[in-house]
């Protein structure tokens, strides 16, 4: 499978990409969200929790480090969405007991700033790379061979 | 009466001591974990980086808060249940509910939103011996602007421990904006109050910044994109100056939160407003929603916490409590747990 890569410049159009993306996730996986302030990782992320039906506000989790979005799909039940911005040490993931979670058959999992975590965390099965210009972002996702 | 009060639902780990006479509270002691040190007698200094090891913590604190063994002096016990970390609301859920079975004391669950929102009823923690008591606590029905790290909502209390959600951000914490935008700036984490800072020295008017949703006509409330736009700004002028992007930026967060509030009053027509949670720290935000408020109607009484309670502590969580025990909302210790998701509502 090769890279794909979309150039974005509105909110909308992140959106319709992560929605595009969405359709070809399956429970268990593990999706890396990489890229500076600002540059539409959590917006990408309420994109796949539309796509899968979920009606509240998608909030950052920069705060408070884990959100959960149940979600009504035949594999998918729960999308985990974590972000390690705030954290100032790999070991402050340990007492996240994360690994509770993470990669369960029922539960997507997105990270953002998965770079924090140095490895304490499961392999990502996909891997997004974020990069803004101005109001212009794009958006590559990178997907590593199956095995 | 008295509460043996614990806070665990994020990064600080805090034990409380509050009383409460005659509708007054007392707080008898209040300890952070990033404002304590545990000393060698423990085990050595909890390293900075432990900041959310909440286990770690824990047990130093209840010794250093000095209460009884056998929790006599100790009338009810109060725990944050959520919303927050499961990982860490646990490790203080569990021991208030230990501590309640084995003393044979009645428990009592709060919502850390509810502890915010009851720390502008507290005294300032002087000393015991000097407490000084609010001039007049909030009267009913208050309208609450809740600003922290993780929090940007506006609550409606019709009378203690009766809540009315009026509205919430939709995507980023007014706090977390604050602490992101520092952070395209250079600032170190957390530069919410370094922001505050450089904005005194800066021109407010310099840079017009969205006010996002501002005249959205209901009451959420959303900061990320002002967030992107500081950054398009700080891409197109590398040069820009610290103090007038602070200034610009505080200047366009301000106006959405007191716009909103002031909204909510014409809609409520509230007898008081509390602000609370970390961002009421900031003095500019104090002082413009206190002054509109002025403007708009001269009769509601403004109230925000004493600075030293503005973050996360276990003193709110005591008085949050001790207005529940008064209202008999026990929870059973066999089955209460920690719920990430807890709604005031």
């Amino acid at each position: 499978m090769s890279n794909k890569t979309y150039r974005t410049s509105t909110e909308e159009e992140t959106k319709s990409v992560a929605a595009e993306f969405a359709s070809t996730l399956n429970g268990g996986d593990v999706v890396f969200l990489s890229g500076d302030l600002g540059s539409g990782k959590t917006t990408f992320v309420r994109g796949v929790a539309e796509m899968f039906g979920f009606k509240e506000p998608v909030r950052s989790p920069s705060f408070t480090i884990v959100n959960r979005y149940p979600v009504e799909n035949s594999t998918v039940k729960r999308i985990l969405h974590v972000d390690f911005y705030r954290l100032d040490d790999p070991s402050e993931i340990v007492p996240l007991a994360l690994e509770e979670e993470v990669g369960r058959p029922d539960t997507v999992t997105f990270i953002e700033w998965p770079e924090k975590a140095e490895g304490r965390i499961s392999e990502a099965s996909q891997y997004i790379v974020f990069v803004a210009d101005g109001d212009t972002r794009t958006i590559t996702l990178l997907v590593p061979p199956r095995d | 009466m008295r509460v043996l009060a614990i806070e665990t639902s994020c990064d600080e780990t805090s034990i409380a001591m509050v009383s409460m006479t005659d509708s007054v509270f007392t707080i008898e002691k209040n300890l952070i974990s990033s404002q304590v040190k545990i000393h060698a007698q423990y085990g050595g200094v909890v390293p900075e980086v432990a900041a959310r090891e909440h286990a770690a913590w824990i047990m130093p604190l209840l010794q250093e808060v000095g209460v009884a063994h056998d929790g006599s002096g100790i009338d009810v016990l109060a725990v944050t249940a959520g919303p927050g970390l499961v990982p860490a609301l646990r490790v203080g859920v569990e021991l208030a509910k230990t501590l309640a079975w084995a003393w044979n004391k009645p428990l009592v669950a709060v919502n850390h939103l509810e502890g915010h929102i009851y720390s502008v009823w507290l005294s300032a923690p002087l000393s015991p011996s000097s407490p000084s008591v609010p001039s007049r606590p909030p009267q009913f029905p208050a309208l609450c602007l809740l600003v922290s790290g993780g929090h940007t909502e506006l609550i409606l209390m019709r009378g203690h421990g009766q809540y009315e959600l009026l509205g919430m951000t939709r995507d980023d914490a007014a706090g977390e904006a604050f602490d992101k935008v520092a952070k395209l700036m250079g600032l170190e984490y957390p530069g919410g109050p370094k922001i505050a800072a450089f904005a005194r020295e800066g021109d407010a008017s310099a840079i017009h910044f969205p006010r996002p949703m501002i005249d959205s006509g209901d009451l959420d409330f959303s900061f990320a994109g002002l967030k992107t736009a500081v950054r398009v700004y700080l891409q197109a002028h590398p040069e820009a100056s610290v103090e007038n992007v602070s200034a610009s930026f505080l200047q366009a967060v301000v106006d959405v939160l007191v716009k909103k509030t002031l909204v909510a009053v014409e809609k409520i027509h509230p007898s008081s407003v509390i602000l609370s949670g970390g961002v009421s720290a900031d003095r500019h935000v104090r002082e413009t929603l206190k002054a509109r408020l002025v403007d708009l109607d001269p009769s509601i009484t403004f109230h925000a916490p004493d600075l030293s309670l503005t973050g996360d502590n276990a003193a709110m969580v005591g008085a949050a409590g001790l207005m529940k025990a008064t209202r008999k909302e026990f929870v059973d210790p066999f089955t209460l747990k920690a719920d990430p998701n807890m709604r005031l509502t």
